[in-house]
């Protein structure tokens, strides 16, 4: 998966980079993450699904139209190299370009009643048909979809574009996980560019587009949910990679211009029709994006309070602003669920004792190396024992090591390597800081001084770029030199089957610490094909078996973001299914209301 | 080492020509003596002299400094020292008064003692700035000695070669050697530290001895057309002589000015760098410090303005001293 480039260096090295984060939680809003969130008894029923959703969406109540609404994202979020629905995969493109400029065969609609997110159809008029066993789902395009230089958009456009999620090369994006893993005969397909757009497995009738599984695929209405899902052109207007500079838009927002890692300004779109949009409202005249901002200047911008901050988004505010902000801003700085789980991850075939990796979770500074690495504990990183994030379907809070509090507690940890075997400072952790930001280095002098109290040694290596060039690269000469590698991973919706999978199967990239048991990789599969309604339960109880039985990870903390909004930003919501502002529903509030 | 020589000399020709003029006893003076006297009578030049000392005693004497202050660089647990809410220090500045255990405070977040890592700091900046500036003024000199007395090819190439490097951007090539360097000695942490320190000295003094080159080039361009040359080369002193005896010394004062001024850059420069990150990285400088405290200006002043106030008090000092050492070299420059 790609890493999102949201917090790679704030959190540093305290383990932590955010990955594809492209969904997540049904539930778990903000600080309150709750367990018997709605998808798991709802998953099924409907509670946070509506295949009866029919547009115009509910008007927002006081919501007008017009004005500008400026967003800063600042650095390290360079946002989208390219805006090409089919390669879109980390929590900034999918969030903006989702929600504002293309429609997919499903989407998320947010229930002010609840706070959750709702899948709702979007292109398509239902969430989908399958078959009993789930390897077939045929959606149903409705009519009167146009781009926006007026023509329809076809069922064969959709088609077209769902056929391109299996391409490679520059449009490689999560396709390439989702479609390629069950859609039937997707290894010999790699697109229509590549190998024509006769692709056996999907297929259109009239209105319908069906599409034929390799294996039971329970969850391909989420699925349908992601831009990767939705109509491309098919001819030269749609070919790679000029599509990534000028995509055509079917939502309420087209691009009226793009620099990459710099701006992305939306305006309006006049060929969206509300009738058939269940979720997606059209309020401001315009959005304006900025990436990569420094973080300084941003929170000053906001703090200022002037009239460019009035109608101004920030969606990562420092925590060194947190105190100042809250007494400034007070209820416009939000702190949101993520949906996001990091973590250490001893190398499984270096670090081969279980005591050892239970007594490195006993060692682990989790509040220090927190607030070292920029992150404020117990608002924008908060702790647990779970694989899943809070929000996610079925997740049930366990010991992971049973009888005890996972926690900082050196004592504990000494009496762990004492019974390995091992005296004081023989164990020597190896793991990487980096080091390329003040923070990245000091969340790893925080590791290092809290493993070392424990009785551990250590040796820290220091790199200036991206940690996941090391942690996900095998072949690279510092990872082998690692006995501990770090991760962090973000569902693509609330299943545990875009997590677990993604992180304890052999030979899986992010699975940065090589666990491999055969009994897991058994289990995942036989989870995967329980009817639907099993599986959140099922994922929970395989959560508690890897954890248990095997202790292969320290989850270092669960992800929340903290945003800050302008006072004439109307109905601010955090969309906790992408873990970003919920662009869908906001307006600008005019001037001397 | 040259002075009492040239003292020697200029006594002994002052001598014989001068006849004796009674009580007033006029005392022979080289230029470099007299330049010292009125060196010696600048207090800007002796302030900024004090300063500089300063510095150079807290960068020879950093660890003992430290313990006698009862600091130390050892990383504690932040949450011992810190609000991890607020991440500010829970003792002294910016909301506490002084703390004597920590007398500069410590950092937020990770909750280092800030006078130890600025004490260190300051040692590094002077180690890579003193050595940067020496390695780089001894190179320059060389080339501009060699290019200005030889001429011809030798002159053309040595000026080709000083061309090419002043238009490679400086900066340029500091970024794309780190991540080379981080790629080549990652798996080594302390050797890449210790690289990484000596790859700033190195790129420091790659891209700051043209300068200096063609200073001298020019200077020994009309050294070499005086009488005193010609004299030596007519009666076959060999080159190497020439050069080191008869010209070399007449260029003491550029060579003294132009290192005294690169210094301070020099100082900036290792700042910048590791401001940006590109820097040294295993031990403390001032410019990671600014770095972090940036974005802490506005809860937590004192933060940055301790390695700002490091920076610019030793910079000044170091320029104020090299502009009184031009002009007690250079009359012509006196007011």
């Amino acid at each position: 998966m790609k890493r999102s480039k949201f917090m790679a260096a704030v959190a540093g090295a305290a383990a932590i980079s955010t990955l594809a984060a492209c969904g997540g939680g049904g539930g778990g809003n903000n600080n309150a993450p709750t367990t018997d969130d709605g998808f798991q008894e709802g998953g099924a029923a409907g509670e946070l699904k509506d295949p009866e959703a029919q547009g115009p969406a509910d008007p927002i109540e006081g919501a007008e139209e017009g004005g500008t609404i400026n967003v800063l994202l600042p650095s390290p979020d360079t946002g989208p190299a390219t805006l090409d629905p089919t390669a879109g995969w980390s929590v900034t493109d999918n969030s903006i370009l989702q929600n504002l400029v293309f429609r997919s065969l499903t989407t998320y609609k947010f229930d002010p009643e609840t706070g959750e997110m709702v899948l709702v159809p979007d292109l398509a008029t239902d969430l989908g048909t399958p078959n009993q066993d789930f390897t077939e789902w045929t959606f149903t395009i409705k009519d009167g979809i146009r781009w926006e230089n007026g023509d329809p958009v076809t069922a064969e456009d959709v088609a077209f574009g769902i056929k391109r999620s299996l391409a490679g090369g520059d449009l490689q994006g999560p396709g390439s996980k989702y479609s390629k893993t069950y859609f039937a005969g997707a290894e010999d397909y790699n697109g229509p560019y590549e190998d024509g757009e006769n692709y056996e497995a999907v297929t259109v009738d009239g209105n319908d587009i069906t599409i034929e599984m390799s294996q039971p695929f329970p969850e391909m209405d989420y699925w349908g949910s992601f831009m990767a899902m939705g109509p491309v052109p098919s001819g030269p207007e749609g070919e790679p990679p000029g599509y990534g500079q000028e995509p055509l838009a079917t939502g309420p927002y087209k691009v009226a211009s793009f620099r990459p890692e710099v701006e992305l300004v939306l305006e309006r779109n006049d060929e969206w029709d509300p009738e058939t949009d269940p979720s997606r409202h059209q309020y401001p005249d315009e959005f304006v994006f900025q990436f990569n901002q420094d973080t300084t200047t941003s929170d000053q911008i906001m703090l200022s309070n002037n009239a460019e901050s009035e109608t101004t988004i920030l969606t990562a505010l420092q925590g060194s602003s947190y105190q100042r902000a809250t007494e400034e801003l007070g209820d416009r700085v939000v702190s949101a669920s993520q949906a996001c789980t990091g973590f250490f991850f001893p190398d499984y075939d270096k670090i081969t004792e279980k005591e050892v990796r239970q007594a490195l979770a006993f060692a682990y500074p989790y509040e220090d190396a927190a607030a070292a690495g920029g992150e404020i504990p117990g608002l924008t990183r908060t702790f647990g024992e779970t694989i899943l994030p809070p929000g996610m379907a079925g997740r049930e809070e366990f010991d992971a090591i049973e009888g005890e509090t996972m926690e900082t507690n050196p004592e504990k940890a000494r009496e762990l390597l004492e019974a390995a075997g091992y005296a004081d400072g023989e164990y020597e952790i190896r793991f990487l800081s980096q080091s390329g930001s003040p923070e990245g280095r000091a969340a790893a002098d925080q590791i290092a001084t809290a493993l070392e109290d424990a009785g551990f040694s250590t040796r820290i290596f220091d790199y200036d770029g991206s940690g996941y060039d090391v942690w996900t690269d095998p072949d690279n000469n510092i990872h082998k030199q690692l006995n501990v590698q770090q991760v962090a991973w973000c569902s693509d919706w609330p299943s545990g089957s875009t997590f677990i999978p993604a992180l304890f199967e052999t030979g899986q990239e992010y699975n940065t610490g090589g666990f491999s048991e055969p009994s897991v990789d058994e289990a995942i599969s036989e989870v995967s094909s329980l009817p639907v309604e099993d599986q959140p339960a099922a994922w929970a109880e395989l959560d508690r078996t890897i954890m248990q039985d095997f202790f292969p990870v320290i989850p270092t903390g669960y992800y929340n973001n903290l945003f800050a909004y302008g006072e004439r930003i109307g109905n601010f919501q955090n969309d906790a299914a992408q873990g970003f502002p919920n662009w869908r529903d906001m307006y600008v509030v005019p001037e001397g209301s | 080492m040259t002075v009492p020589q040239m003292e020697v000399t200029s006594e002994v020709s002052t001598a014989p020509g001068a006849p004796e003029q009674g009580q007033k006893e006029i005392a022979g003076k080289s230029p470099l003596r007299i330049a010292f006297e009125r060196l010696r009578r600048d207090w800007v030049a002796m302030i900024s002299l004090l300063v500089v000392l300063f510095f150079v005693v807290i960068a020879i004497f950093a660890p003992l400094i430290a313990r006698l202050l009862g600091v130390s660089l050892d990383t504690p647990l932040a949450s011992e020292r810190i609000n991890l809410i607020n991440q500010l220090p829970l003792e002294g500045p910016p909301f506490g008064g002084f703390d004597p255990e920590h007398p500069f405070g410590v950092a937020p977040r990770s909750g280092q003692d800030n006078l130890a890592v600025w004490l260190y700091g300051a040692r590094t900046s002077m180690v890579i700035a003193t050595t940067a500036a020496v390695l780089s003024t001894v190179t320059g000199v060389v080339v501009g000695l060699l290019a200005g007395y030889l001429g011809g090819v030798v002159d053309r190439v040595l000026m080709f070669v000083t061309d090419v490097f002043l238009t490679i951007p400086f900066l340029l090539a500091a970024l794309a050697l780190s991540p080379i360097l981080s790629d080549r000695f990652g798996t080594n942490p302390e050797l890449l530290g210790e690289v990484k320190f000596y790859s700033v000295i190195g790129i420091l003094t790659v891209f700051g001895w043209m300068t200096m080159a063609r200073l001298i080039r020019g200077e020994v361009l009309s050294i070499r057309e005086r009488e005193f040359v010609q004299a030596a080369r007519v009666i076959g002193v060999p080159t190497s002589v020439i050069l080191r005896k008869e010209i070399l010394p007449n260029l003491v004062a550029p060579i003294v000015v132009a290192f005294s001024l690169a210094l301070p850059a020099y100082v900036a420069a290792e700042a910048g760098l590791s401001y940006l990150g590109i820097g040294v990285t295993d031990r403390p400088s001032w410019g990671q410090t600014v770095a972090g405290a940036v974005q802490w200006f506005e809860s937590y002043p004192q933060y940055l303005w301790q390695p700002v106030i490091g920076i610019v008090l030793l910079v000044i000092a170091l320029n104020l001293l090299g502009d009184s050492i031009r002009d007690a070299l250079d009359p012509k420059t006196r007011r």
